[in-house]
């Protein structure tokens, strides 16, 4: 409260007003918090019509999709597969996997659900064929590998499992798709088969959860804030009274939030995943919005990649759309940069950038998929983007002061309810 | 050059003799002779240095003998000899004693006490290095034998002599052939390697600048009974031949051709690999000629002698002169021809001294030209200012491409012939464009692409001929370079342009080539004309290469498919077999219940009688069958057809010619009677 009376007292004097534009228009906090209240009830009413599932739209002959199994199922669903392989062999006939084809012709986005489904097509991967060898082989020691973590109850990260046959996986991203094709075959999410990635998330703010029996309580995490864990079995026991969460794309706009504790005016939960979203941080998302019921907000930069990012939050991204279902957290508003806020805010010409051939041709793609489709405003803004070829970061605010983010951009947005 | 002050002075007017010695000299109005501004401008022809100009002076004596003996369709036969000349044997050729020196101080080449400690401090820390490195075991190469102080004075000279079995010339023509610079007999619109009649000349005037040695030249014409013997060097101040001997020598054996020989001063050292460059490019535009190059020294491990042999013998044909495209004339050119035309009127005249003019259309021209103009005017009366009208009316008027009938390519037989000679790769595809025009000029362009062969460089190396010659210097700004450096991509055709040993070969045939630059040694690359004939042909090999090594490839896939899947058969079963076996304790610890076949399996694996090893040959067995199975499909796909295999080419021991050939530029027909 100090702090925000300090500020009002600095409000008549001309030098911060021609510094921080549109600041005269923000009102009292008061009548802000009051709008997120209302934002809050009604989402959490909502959420309370409860999901439909694939069964529930009699897709689930057509589509596929992974569940959460025990240590003891997978384990035996690897055995299964392993003595299947073994009669195949020892009979002369040599032995193959149907792997699940997780290319984009197989994928599917289904608008009541609101998010992309891995379809049925799977393909044949035989060991005597010179396009798949390598592959059937990487496929039979990751089996091997994760049998093994079955049997002795452990967890590695995705690194460690690399690791363990460097020779033959010859680079990470190899072992990484084959583990997707495992958890797609065995019909496992990836965090059933033990495998973790490292931590990339972040979390700050007005939550109070337990990390393998430790309670942590985030306003109290420092700057940085807390590392989101990466096996979300493990989490539980949440709290929270802020008011909604507010998703940040880049880390640097995570910083400024968090240093200038955003979260203690507008009660809120601030999250990033500092670019491309990792599973652990949008499994924790999903389960924020879940128990806590709370608004979605995304702050994202103003190009492409940015609506990209927040897809992949909202619809799943194709990769791991066997796993949609946990993954996704339905419903994100898009609060902020939008291409209409550009010339709104005045962001002046020098801290837009010109769009390359790339993203122009990458916004145009955008426009084709439904996910943007489904939503009129998005479609519109989009739209904007590629018609003034102009794209900005979050950054380019700081051109009114660092802080104009946190004192003016992000409160006037949320007074005005602008979101889409 | 000074000498020639007293050639000078005769002309020169007495009286200002004793005044003005120094000043008038500059109102003076002179005149130059081409000769002596060749001399002193001899890099245009490209005598820039010694080292340079003995490679111009090999590279015009060889071209003059490939043009004389296809000139009368000879296969030609062309020995080339350059002789390393010491200074004493030099001093004594032309009859100086040699000296000692005695005042040692007065040479550049002087050491000086200051400069010689320096040089010993010097070579003493090397040997410790070198020491040094040798007690460590390090390998090291050995220290360059110190090379040895060689001065501005001394000079190294060669006699270069040229031998071939070309036409000859005619006994009273030899001395202004060679004593006279700018007479020529390839000044037509003609397609020809030389064209300014400087070559030869050239080498005279250096070797006259250098040496001042005389050239010496033996020619024998067909079914004459003699041998024209010459020794002359030129006059450069009036340029005219100065005779020291002309005869008819006999001819016992009767031989035909021409033998030239000249003394220079060159630099063998530096331009060696160019020479050796030059002659293997040469030999590969040119592999129905055979070369014999040798250089011999007194030094007889730098000797060289490399032949380069006959590969075929279908010659492209001699190329024919060619009339003026009117819109490549200018207003000289067209008074020229007007005072050289045996024509009477108008309408002969632009019928008959210009191509793609015809009757009705020289008729229509004339009677745009303007009322003053008829078809039946002497053209010998045309005023100037009507020779201007003519000349804006070609500039303007619409006339059909000139054809390139007139031209003489490598042709693409010859061509691929000529790089599978020389480099012996492993693919090749080559390609002839079809005539194009630059400026009223027509010109052709032939491109080959090789992958692999010996002496080749990874990457990129680009041999570039112009009307059959190859060009060395410049390369950096080259059209053919250029092209294939970015705007190829190379990898589009399965071709890798760092890895891969890529010939690329362009030679470009015209009435005139647009050299750029003084020196004939680069195509610009701004002629759009060209550069995209160029990239085309290129692209065109590309495209026949890209079937070829997609070829190979899936046959190397036939090869390897065994090897790689046999490869990855000791990790799958063991992967498997660790699974198995783990399964096995659990099932016989009874933690785990498995049924029927599963139980028996887990049995043999716990008993041994399945192990890794059995898993093993199973695939192994698995994968042989496999692997046969695809290589009879292979086989039934692909046929049992091989690559065509290349004809060789054997020389013929007797001439009996009793058979007509049919050229074409990719095949010869021959037709035994």
């Amino acid at each position: 409260m100090a702090e925000k009376k300090k500020r009002r007292r600095t409000d008549p004097s001309d030098s911060d007003q021609q510094h921080l534009p549109f600041k005269n228009s923000l009102k009292s906090d008061e009548i802000i918090l009051q709008t997120l209240k209302d934002l809050c009830s009604s989402s959490s009413s909502d959420g309370a019509a409860g999901t439909l599932t694939l069964s529930d739209l009699a897709l689930a002959s057509t589509c596929r999709e992974v569940a959460d199994l025990s240590l003891s199922s997978v384990q035996s669903a690897i055995e299964t597969l392993i003595l299947r392989l073994t009669h195949s062999i020892l009979s002369g006939q040599g032995f193959s996997f149907s792997v699940p084809s997780r290319s984009s012709a197989n994928q599917l986005y289904v608008p009541e659900l609101d998010r992309i489904v891995l379809k049925d097509k799977s393909s044949v991967r035989p060991f005597a064929n010179v396009s798949t060898v390598r592959k059937s082989a990487v496929t039979t020691r990751i089996l091997q590998l994760i049998h093994q973590l079955c049997i002795k109850n452990i967890h590695v990260t995705k690194r460690d499992l690399f690791y363990t046959d460097v020779k033959l996986f010859q680079d990470q991203t190899q072992s990484d798709s084959v583990l997707d094709d495992v958890s797609c075959m065995l019909g496992c999410t990836r965090s059933s088969l033990n495998v973790i990635a490292s931590e990339k998330g972040v979390v700050v703010g007005r939550l109070i959860f337990s990390d393998n029996g430790d309670m942590i309580d985030c306003t109290k995490m420092g700057m940085g804030g807390k590392a989101i864990p990466p096996n979300i079995d493990r989490v539980g026991d949440m709290q929270s009274d802020a008011l909604f969460i507010l998703l940040v794309e880049k880390d640097a706009a995570y910083i400024r939030l968090a240093e200038d504790r955003f979260y203690n005016r507008f009660p809120c939960i601030i999250v990033t995943a500092k670019g491309q979203p990792d599973v652990a941080t949008r499994l924790f998302l999903r389960k924020m919005k879940t128990e806590l019921k709370l608004p979605v907000l995304a702050l994202v930069d103003s190009d492409p990649y940015g609506l990209k990012i927040l897809s992949v939050y909202g619809c799943g991204s194709k990769n791991m759309s066997y796993d949609s279902a946990n993954l996704t957290t339905p419903d994100i508003k898009w609060l902020g940069i939008r291409p209409s806020d550009l010339d709104k805010y005045n962001i002046p010409e020098q801290c837009r950038l010109p769009m390359t051939e790339q993203d122009i041709k990458t916004g145009k793609d955008l426009l084709e998929e439904d996910f943007v489709k489904k939503n009129p405003g998005w479609v519109e803004e989009l739209n904007l983007m590629v018609k003034t070829k102009q794209k900005a970061e979050i950054q380019a605010l700081s051109s009114f002061g660092f802080q104009y983010l946190s004192e003016v951009y992000l409160p006037l947005k949320l007074q005005q309810q602008d979101w889409l | 050059m000074e000498t020639g002050g007293s050639s000078e002075s005769p002309i020169e007017p007495k009286k200002t003799k004793s005044k003005t010695a120094r000043k008038p000299k500059e109102n003076l109005l002179k005149q130059k002779s081409p000769a002596e501004f060749f001399a002193e401008n001899k890099n245009i022809a490209g005598f820039d240095n010694p080292g340079k100009s003995l490679y111009t002076t090999v590279r015009e004596l060889v071209e003059n003998s490939l043009d004389s003996a296809e000139s009368i369709s000879e296969l030609p036969e062309v020995e080339i000899t350059i002789e390393e000349i010491g200074k004493s044997k030099f001093n004594s050729m032309i009859g100086l004693v040699d000296r000692e020196r005695i005042d040692e101080e007065l040479y550049d080449d002087f050491e000086t006490a200051k400069a010689r400690e320096k040089r010993l401090a010097k070579e003493a820390r090397t040997q410790e290095l070198h020491a040094k490195n040798a007690a460590l075991g390090k390998k090291v190469k050995e220290p360059q034998a110190s090379k040895g102080m060689k001065g501005r004075g001394e000079a190294s000279f060669y006699r270069v002599t040229c031998k071939d079995n070309g036409r000859g010339m005619p006994h009273d023509d030899i001395p202004n052939m060679f004593g006279r610079v700018l007479s020529g007999t390839k000044y037509g619109l003609k397609q020809t390697r030389g064209k300014f009649g400087l070559g030869a000349k050239m080498a005279l005037i250096w070797s006259k600048m250098s040496t001042g040695l005389p050239i010496e030249i033996s020619s024998s014409m067909k079914g004459q009974s003699y041998i024209s013997f010459c020794r002359l060097d030129i006059d450069i101040h009036r340029n005219i031949p100065h005779i020291h001997l002309h005869e008819k020598r006999d001819n016992k054996e009767r031989w035909r051709g021409a033998e030239i020989q000249v003394v220079i001063e060159g630099n063998w050292t530096t331009y060696r690999s160019k020479i050796l460059h030059y002659m293997r490019q040469m030999a590969v535009i040119t592999p129905y000629a055979q070369f014999l190059f040798k250089f011999v020294s007194d030094t007889s491990d730098k000797n060289v002698t490399i032949r380069f042999a006959r590969r075929t013998d279908i010659m492209p044909p001699v190329p024919i002169e060619t009339k003026y495209h009117p819109s490549a004339v200018d207003l000289l050119l067209i008074k020229r021809l007007i005072s050289e035309t045996s024509r009477e009127n108008l309408l002969q005249f632009l019928q008959h001294e210009f191509v793609n003019i015809g009757k009705s259309y020289a008729e229509r021209l004339i009677g745009e030209m303007g009322p003053d103009f008829s078809p039946k005017m002497a053209v010998k009366s045309l005023t100037s200012q009507q020779i201007v009208r003519i000349h804006q009316l070609f500039r303007q008027a619409k006339f059909d491409d000139p054809s390139g009938d007139c031209l003489s390519p490598a042709g693409e037989y010859n061509l691929r012939l000529g790089i599978i000679k020389e480099l012996h790769p492993d693919m090749v595809a080559t390609y002839s464009g079809s005539a194009q025009v630059f400026e009223g000029h027509p010109f052709m362009v032939e491109a080959g692409v090789s992958i692999g062969g010996k002496d080749v460089k990874q990457g990129l190396n680009i041999f570039r001929f112009a009307n059959r010659i190859p060009l060395l210097f410049e390369q950096g700004a080259d059209v053919v370079t250029r092209t294939a450096l970015k705007r190829i991509n190379w990898n589009s055709y399965k071709i890798n342009q760092a890895q891969d040993k890529i010939g690329v070969f362009v030679s470009i045939v015209s009435t005139k080539i647009p050299f750029k630059g003084t020196g004939k040694e680069y195509i610009g690359d701004d002629i759009s004309e060209i550069a995209s004939a160029v990239k085309s042909s290129i692209q065109q090999c590309c495209i026949q290469l890209k079937s070829k090594i997609v070829k190979k490839i899936q046959a190397r896939v036939q090869q390897e498919r065994k090897r790689n899947l046999s490869k990855y058969i000791p990790d799958a079963t063991g992967a498997i077999y660790d699974v198995l076996r783990e399964m096995a304790q659990l099932h016989a610890s009874k933690k785990k219940r498995y049924e029927d076949e599963d139980a028996d399996v887990l049995r043999k694996v716990s008993t041994h009688s399945i192990t890794k090893q059995t898993l093993s040959e199973k695939l192994a067995r698995h994968v042989e069958q496999v692997d046969y199975e695809m290589a009879l499909e292979y086989a039934t796909q692909s046929g049992v057809s091989e690559e065509p295999r290349e004809a060789i080419y054997l020389q013929s021991l007797e001439d009996g010619k009793n058979f007509i050939d049919f050229h074409s530029p990719v095949f010869a027909f021959r037709l035994y009677q």
